[in-house]
């Protein structure tokens, strides 16, 4: 228990580039602006750009990519990302593998089997905008120097 | 063991998210997330390296929330307003709201219509003195000299102020004047001062605050157009009823001919009574300063002190009405109308202050025939 306890705060107090020179394991974030894009053909596309013009309502893109620069396999790799405050949960995007989500940062699963208290007493079924975390558990090893990308949906509130 | 560690890990990143969702909760507004908040995301990996358990934290990834300029103007009141010509003060009652994530002021000012189609009718005359008042004291009622501000100050988001425009209405105007509330969005932060009309932003920076219009085009005509940071909001005044059915019978009878007492005729020397008998067929609307004149006629003299005006009765007036002197100076008339007999174009006059709607006044004079 002790040494894990120690890991958790270095890995809070510590700043991040000098963690991420001693981890085997790059992790890089980044938040896009989802806007529509209309053609002339009324078809609608949908562009991922610099979140330069965003509002309450807009929808962003929060991208999480992981690489292996090590040389040795990582194993059991959990890739956990709270919602940023300011932003609501929506859903997976693009191809990879779809999150566990939380409401609370304690029980993770999909969306539909979790609750959140009602106010008017007891509990609910949890909507997308209860969700607090977002979390992917890879089943396979990370082998070196290689890596992959995930991605969920996000709204500004 | 490893999976309880697990929970706690998370739970600590929990402990951290909660104390950061609090403090996000006073930068949310009713109309979402307040511009300039800085939305930060950071993920965390747990893993094993050959069995040695380890953790990354990624870098911030970081945006501004940008100021998303919204708002509505819709009139408060369901008729036009009713008014008179010549009305001083005329109000049409509008609702400003804020849709705004953040405080902002909002400029006002009153428009005329600009002659298209809105389905209210056909303008046909402007409103002078038309000024934008806000409604100081939440009573939907423009009170002149309380109600003065000219500009709604901080307004907060998704808080909505009532908008009155005062003006007034021309001494001779046409039937319908179409105004509308125009209503821009500008710069507020400091209390009690006007902000500058708000421009959207076109080079920024995702760490900038942005002014992004997001307000709806408001009717349609092009006068409000979408994503401008306007609204107009449309009502009309309407001059009630223009015209009201006024008639006057005119009709006589022989008083006395000198020689019949029963059945006097229109001999020389007779004298005849004539009656103008004004009547307003408009229920419920009187008409004012009625003006009726009369040439007496030919071979005819007018006698003297003899106009009479009341309510009709009688041979003409209801016991006698009001009885009139002859002279141009109304003064010395009736109280309640007055008259006088020009001896040189030979003319008859009774000015009558009202007739109301469905009523009728009378005015008798008698002549000697020459």
């Amino acid at each position: 228990m002790i040494p894990f306890l120690f890991a958790a705060v270095a890995a809070a107090a510590s700043p991040q580039p000098a963690a991420a020179a001693a981890s085997p394991l790059a992790l890089t974030t980044t938040m896009l602006a989802e806007t529509r894009v209309p053609a002339a053909d009324g078809s609608v596309t949908m562009k991922l750009a610099a979140p330069n013009h965003v509002g309450p309502g807009d929808r962003v893109v929060v991208q999480l990519a992981y690489r292996n620069r090590g040389t040795a396999p990582i194993a059991g790799l959990v890739l956990a990302n709270p919602v940023p405050n300011g932003l609501a949960y929506r859903g997976p995007r693009g191809a990879g593998a779809a999150p566990e989500v939380s409401v609370d940062g304690r029980t993770f699963g999909p969306l539909s089997t979790l609750r959140v208290p009602a106010v008017a007493g007891g509990t609910r079924p949890a909507t997308a905008d209860d969700v607090t975390h977002v979390r992917w558990r890879l089943n396979s090893p990370v082998t070196a120097g290689t890596g992959g990308e995930l991605a969920f949906q996000a709204i500004v509130r | 063991m490893f999976t309880r560690t697990m929970r706690l890990l998370l739970t600590g990143t929990a402990a951290v998210s909660g104390i950061a969702a609090s403090q996000a909760g006073a930068q949310t507004t009713p109309n979402g997330t307040a511009a300039g908040v800085l939305v930060t995301n950071t993920a965390n990996a747990t893993y094993s390296v050959n069995g040695q358990s380890q953790t990354t934290a990624s870098n911030a990834a970081t945006f501004v929330v940008d100021r998303k300029v919204n708002l509505t103007v819709v009139a408060l009141q369901s008729a036009d307003t009713q008014v008179n010509q010549g009305q001083v003060g005329a109000v049409t009652t509008y609702r400003v709201t804020n849709k705004t994530n953040a405080i902002q002021d909002i400029l006002l000012d009153g428009d005329q219509n600009l002659s298209l189609g809105l389905g209210l009718g056909t303008d046909n005359f402007d409103m002078q003195n038309l000024k934008a008042y806000v409604d100081s004291n939440g009573n939907n009622q423009y009170d002149p000299g309380v109600d003065t501000a000219t500009f709604i100050d901080e307004l907060a988001p998704d808080g909505a102020v009532t908008v009155f425009l005062v003006g007034d209405v021309p001494a001779s105007s046409a039937q319908l004047a179409i105004v509308n509330l125009h209503a821009t969005v500008a710069a507020g932060g400091q209390a009690g001062t006007k902000g500058a009309a708000l421009t959207a932003t076109l080079l920024n920076s995702k760490d900038d605050v942005d002014v992004v219009f997001a307000d709806a085009d408001t009717d349609g005509v092009g006068a409000d157009l979408l994503r401008d940071g306007q609204a107009r909001a449309y009502l009309a005044y309407v001059v009630g009823i223009h015209d009201v059915a006024l008639s006057v019978t005119k009709s006589s009878f022989v008083v006395s001919d000198g020689v019949s007492t029963l059945n006097p005729k229109a001999l020389p020397g007779a004298v005849v009574e004539y009656c103008l008998a004004v009547r307003n067929a408009t229920l419920g609307t009187g008409a004012n300063a009625v003006t009726l004149t009369d040439v007496i006629p030919t071979n005819t003299t007018y006698v003297p002190g003899s106009l009479k005006i009341g309510l009709p009765g009688g041979s003409c007036v209801l016991l006698g009405g009001e009885a009139q002197d002859d002279d141009a100076t109304d003064d010395t008339d009736g109280t309640t109308y007055k008259g006088s007999f020009d001896t040189q174009t030979k003319t008859v006059t009774a000015i009558i202050p009202t007739v109301n709607g469905g009523a009728a006044v009378s005015a008798a004079f008698n002549v000697t025939i020459n």
